[in-house]
């Protein structure tokens, strides 16, 4: 059985179409990284997972069941934009309503694990508007863990941390799955979620262009050459003569994505009067495969 | 992974959802700006008023000395009318005086609600509830008995105030063609009332979500098309009828209003 399973949904606001027939599977206990420009679809998606907005067609199953079924419903964790907290209230209160809402039983005890899995026990009596960006949403996330859901949806839950917000969110999403939740995640940090993800979908103009696990995400990304010359602009001129893709990379590299090994253009540009100061190979990331994909340049 | 709430009856959520919204209720600062908002205003009233008694202004327009202001003429005058007289009858004119009474608070209640369920949407706690809980109708339930309770603190700060004001303008408390008990009931059908107008406020606030201006704005609207009839079920020499009628038309206007504002919030998009 799939966590969520979304068939053909599609959502007009007026007469902008915003999903146009978009499937998704997630898999129970993945990290499923939800990929898009913004405008995409990836929140529109989210919103109907989590019914806070209605489909215009098709079918959201949670667990099997429709997406509108209670059940289903009360396995959801939810973090969509913000945190749901009510500004002049402490994080503790703000925890406290939510755990009361979910009729959970021993909330405080609850609440107290919750606070010391996402590293904010020290601040449960600071009110909320006084906490910074980062530990909002920290709070966000104790929210959505509230009642131990069995699906996370997590909209673009890094944005705005440092690097070590981002790690310990990292953290929090590896132990959630550990214990059998599964996450649905949006980001744009694609090199943070490229850390975490088990899977990928990726949308485009309310349409799934492309959903993959992280090993099909690892075969999918080639391989590149990289170098650096004294001159390289000549450099780059003497390869794409040879090769079909050279392109020149933000920290100054030069990137042959042929198939090739690194002693044959080191030859070829020794035979031209080229010397080669560094090569190297990498792979490219998620990152620059989403890039790729979204541009059409027919990386595999 | 075991889930801790998974079956939890409907009385129980509820319960835990009227449990929430009262102790939001009894933490908001907004909530207590409203009650004493209400205390004030009618000492405000009864003593400007009184002070101004007889007072003659000359007309703008004409320049030519208008009518005296009227103050009013016993304390209770600020919680209505009797029943059977006509205004001039009831010894008040519709000027200022006979404006500013009891009945007034039911805009404030539709300010105090529009905004109190308004927070619910600005702040994304509605988000919250309603993505882990597919039940509206006990949102909508709750927030009413919520409400209720909250404007039925107004009312009564503004009984307490009409007593504190009448004694600071030293207003007699006499009681002509109505008794104690008329009063209570007087009072008892005023905040049995309150339900029609909570549920229309809640059915407005619903439909505009986080715009608690425009919530506002139609709450009063649709509040002024009944506002005639506050006066004619309320009146000061009030019985059991008029608190039986209140609670009839309380009752009737809860649930009908209830199933629409659970209808709307089924029905539309809920952010």
């Amino acid at each position: 059985m799939n966590a969520i399973e979304i068939k053909n949904l599609t959502k007009n606001f007026g007469e902008k179409q915003a999903l146009q027939g978009l499937n998704m599977t997630v898999p129970v206990g993945s990290i499923y990284g939800f990929i898009g420009e913004n405008g995409s679809g990836k929140s529109t998606t989210e919103k109907i997972i989590c019914g806070l907005i209605h489909p215009s067609g098709g079918s959201v199953k949670l667990y099997g069941k429709d997406y509108t079924d209670e059940e289903s419903r009360a396995n959801l964790g939810v973090l969509i934009e913000t945190p749901g907290c009510f500004s002049n209230l402490s994080v503790w209160n703000n925890l406290m309503i939510q755990a009361k809402n979910l009729s959970i039983e021993n909330p405080e005890d609850e609440i107290r694990k919750i606070l010391k899995l996402v590293r904010m026990e020290g601040a449960a009596g600071n009110k909320y508007k006084n906490c910074s960006l980062g530990m909002k949403q920290r709070i966000g996330i104790a929210m959505a863990l509230l009642g131990k859901p069995k699906l996370l949806v997590l909209d673009e839950p890094i944005n705005g941390l440092d690097a070590d917000g981002m790690r310990i969110m990292r953290e929090i999403l590896v132990d959630v799955t550990k214990n059998g939740a599964t996450v649905v995640v949006s980001s744009h940090i694609l090199g943070e979620l490229e850390k975490v993800a088990t899977h990928y979908g990726i949308v485009r103009k309310g349409k799934m262009i492309k959903e993959m696990t992280a090993e099909e995400l690892e075969k999918s990304c080639r391989t590149y050459v990289a170098l650096q010359t004294k001159n390289m602009d000549e450099t780059k001129k003497l390869l794409s003569y040879k090769y079909s893709r050279v392109e020149k990379d933000e920290k100054g590299y030069l990137r042959v994505y042929d198939v090739v090994k690194t002693q044959e253009i080191v030859a070829y540009l020794y035979e031209n009067g080229v010397i080669v100061n560094e090569i190297k190979t990498d792979k490219i990331g998620l990152e620059e495969y989403y890039i790729d994909l979204m541009s059409e340049k027919g990386v595999k | 992974m075991e889930k801790n709430f998974i079956n939890t009856s409907f009385s129980k959520k509820l319960k835990s959802m009227l449990n929430v919204d009262f102790k939001r209720l009894s933490v908001s600062p907004f909530f207590y700006v409203m009650v004493g908002i209400s205390l004030v205003v009618p000492i405000l009233i009864l003593v400007m008023t009184t002070m101004m008694d007889g007072v003659v202004t000359n007309n703008p327009q004409t320049g030519l000395p208008g009518e005296p202001m009227q103050g009013f003429d016993y304390v209770w005058q600020i919680l209505g009318s009797l029943s059977g007289t006509s205004v001039e009858q009831s010894g008040m004119t519709m000027d200022l005086v006979s404006m500013c009474n009891i009945n007034m608070m039911f805009f404030a209640v539709a300010v105090f609600v529009c905004i109190f369920i308004s927070e619910d949407f600005r702040s994304g706690y509605a988000k919250n509830l309603f993505s882990v809980r597919a039940r509206k109708t006990d949102y909508v339930i709750s927030k009413s008995i919520v409400c209720f309770a909250g404007s039925a603190c107004m009312f009564i700060a503004f009984f307490i105030g009409a007593i504190i004001g009448g004694a600071v303008a030293d207003l007699p408390f006499t009681m002509q063609g109505f008794n104690g008990a008329n009063l209570v009931f007087c009072m008892l059908s005023k905040i049995f009332l309150i339900p029609v107008f909570v549920s229309i406020f809640t059915l407005m606030s619903v439909i505009a979500k986080q715009k608690s201006w425009l919530a506002i704005c139609l709450s009063l609207g649709v509040g002024m098309l009944l506002f005639m009839m506050i006066s004619t079920l309320t009146p000061l020499n009030a019985n059991i009828v008029n608190v039986l009628a209140s609670i009839a038309g309380s009752v009737l206007f809860a649930v009908g209003m209830g199933a629409i504002s659970n209808l709307v919030l089924k029905k539309t998009s809920l952010i």
